[in-house]
């Protein structure tokens, strides 16, 4: 059964008077439990995909419905509390709050609910140890190396258990090695958790430990590979 | 209550900043209490005044004097039930900076109307026996170390009084038990000031003691048109309004103290809201992130605004405190001017509540900014 279904998404972007194309009538399904790669080179319309998959920017044209929700028509506070339980979002640049502990980043969106404090604390601790980092909940950002600090970022994606995860070019920013621990990690996440993935990225070894690839190309589909179009 | 740790995390991510937004609040607040002190002293010193008396100047101004004949005449009107006068002696102990009032009265009958300044029988006594003694409040007692007994000596600040230092010994200290008499001031016998006049027999201004206050201003108008058309026209008035015209003195205080106080608050406002933008636009990165979290824009504003009230209360609560602290009675050496100095609850409340005033319209702004941010456009600023 299709978790993701977009049905001829056209995102334009104005500036000044002209209307810049960025993604052209895409259509997509991605089932639950995939792992899907999304590639192309820079301005493909991969990360703008993304941002609409995650709700956090609306289509032009067309639909997204992500479960049973269709996002597109969802108010701003209604698409908000969608992102809460629906969404975990894993940037390139990790952007964990540099002023909150491993744990306070970590517990940021269990704020949101109506959790207690113990409950929290149990939540937070187990995605933490989920990424290996349980002894370093007291580490503030700034005290984590690059891959560690992107664990938490994981961590932080993973805490509310979303439907749905979203990765923004993961390893971008990260050397091979820690690269590599973090593409195991979110595999273990599919694999063994059963998240729902999409992630962006134009490294094609990342791309290779993903169940399905798209490739897209001057915002349309060029190719792809598994994924149901 | 789950977030106020993250708002006072925030708040303290560039302590230095925060400090200094803390402090230029505290500054503000200090200062507000502190000139509504001054106001509140005055308008309590009027408040605190006697509906029995009513007062008698030179019509020209305070400043000038009358014969002390007048009190015969003033006497003479019907209503009047008794009847005392004073000057303004002006002197300096020691060094101009060290102020206060001395006042030369007629001993007898000024402790008579005014039963506010509380004796010890002895004291009383020996002060109404001795010419050269004087009377200090406990107050100004207590700032300069004097006691019964002690020497003071004034010189001349006033070049109708001579030139010869005034000797003093102090023969009591008074407490007062209204507002409407402060224990900063030093009374002494007029005739000591008299005989060392140019100008013989001269007061300053008349208290009069009236049998119904609600004839006063009968009595004053009967005062006056007693003396009109003479070389010494004279002006008569409530007690209150006496005090009020004391303070008018220095021109439109309530004006004055309240556009400084404005000024201050204003100037505040624009720092404290100057320094909430600068930290929003420094953290949207950071707000775009908890967007896509999921924290909707009320709660994004909500945060930010927070921030703003937490730091501006801080400063708030420093300044009432430091306020509390300092602006005293004994600190301020206003003279006597002001009887009753000191910064009250209600300037306290008003205070505190000003202060989260300032907080909150400071952190309007930034947190509309804030809570209205595109998360998409936000994210790719730095990306």
């Amino acid at each position: 059964m299709a978790l993701i279904e977009l049905r001829d998404v056209t995102k334009t972007y104005r500036r000044d008077a002209i209307e810049i194309p960025v993604l052209e009538r895409v259509s997509i399904s991605v089932g639950e439990g995939d792992f899907l790669g999304l590639m192309g080179p820079s301005g493909s319309g991969k990360s703008t995909l993304l941002n609409l998959l995650a709700g956090i920017d609306r289509p032009s044209r067309g639909s997204i419905r992500i479960g049973d929700t269709e996002i597109s028509s969802l108010s701003e506070r209604a698409l908000a509390s969608w992102r809460a339980r629906h969404i975990g979002f894993i940037f390139q640049l990790y952007n964990l709050i540099p002023v909150l502990t491993a744990f306070e980043n970590v517990e940021l969106p269990l704020l949101l609910t109506h959790l207690s404090k113990k409950q929290r604390r149990d939540h937070v601790m187990t995605a933490l140890n989920i990424v290996g980092l349980g002894d370093r909940e007291k580490h503030y950002p700034r005290q984590l190396s690059g891959g560690q600090e992107q664990r938490v970022a994981i961590a932080r994606a993973i805490v509310t258990d979303p439907t749905l995860l979203l990765a923004d070019e993961p390893t971008g920013d990260l050397d091979a090695k820690s690269g590599g621990e973090v593409l195991t990690l979110l595999q273990r996440l599919n694999q063994e958790f059963k998240k729902t993935i999409v992630m962006v990225t134009h490294d094609p070894h990342a791309a290779e430990r993903a169940t399905h690839t798209l490739h897209l190309e001057k915002g349309t589909l060029v190719e792809q590979d598994g994924a149901r179009a | 209550m789950r977030f106020v740790g993250l708002v006072l995390k925030s708040a303290r991510r560039n302590k230095r900043r925060t400090a200094l937004t803390v402090l230029s609040v505290a500054i503000a607040v200090f200062l507000f209490a502190s000139l509504r002190a001054v106001l509140d002293g005055f308008n309590g010193a009027a408040e605190a005044s006697s509906s029995t008396r009513i007062v008698t100047i030179r019509s020209t101004s305070l400043i000038f004097s009358m014969p002390t004949s007048h009190a015969e005449g003033i006497k003479s009107v019907p209503g009047i039930r008794d009847i005392t006068w004073a000057s303004w002696f002006g002197g300096i102990y020691k060094d101009p900076s060290n102020f206060f009032a001395q006042i030369a009265v007629e001993p007898e009958s000024y402790l008579r109307m005014y039963p506010e300044i509380v004796l010890p029988p002895d004291e009383r006594r020996a002060f109404l026996e001795d010419r050269t003694g004087a009377i200090v409040g406990s107050g100004l007692a207590k700032k300069y170390g004097w006691k019964t007994g002690d020497r003071v000596v004034l010189r001349v600040g006033i070049p109708l009084y001579g030139k010869q230092d005034f000797t003093f010994t102090i023969r009591g200290v008074y407490t007062s038990s209204t507002n409407a008499v402060d224990n900063q001031t030093m009374f002494f016998n007029w005739k000591y000031l008299d005989e060392r006049s140019i100008v013989k027999s001269q007061a300053g201004w008349f208290v009069s003691e009236i049998a119904n206050p609600d004839q006063a201003t009968q009595v004053a108008l009967a005062i006056d048109q007693k003396f009109a058309n003479t070389p010494n026209e004279t002006k008569t008035d409530t007690e209150r309004q006496f005090q009020s015209s004391f303070a008018s003195m220095f021109g439109n205080l309530n004006l004055l103290l309240g556009s400084i106080a404005l000024a201050v608050v204003i100037t505040t406002l624009f720092v404290a809201g100057n320094t909430m933008a600068m930290s929003v636009r420094e953290r949207t990165t950071e707000i775009a992130v908890m967007r896509t979290l999921g924290f909707p824009p009320s709660t994004i504003f909500g945060l930010i605004a927070g921030e703003g009230v937490v730091m501006s209360i801080a400063g708030g609560v420093l300044g009432v405190v430091l306020a509390r602290v300092l602006v005293t009675g004994d600190n301020l050496g206003a003279g006597g001017f002001i009887p009753a100095f000191g910064v009250s609850n209600t300037n306290v409340a008003v205070g505190l509540a000003l202060s989260a005033f300032i907080g909150v319209v400071a952190g309007l702004i930034p947190a509309t900014m804030a809570s209205r941010l595109k998360i998409v456009d936000a994210l790719r600023r730095v990306a």
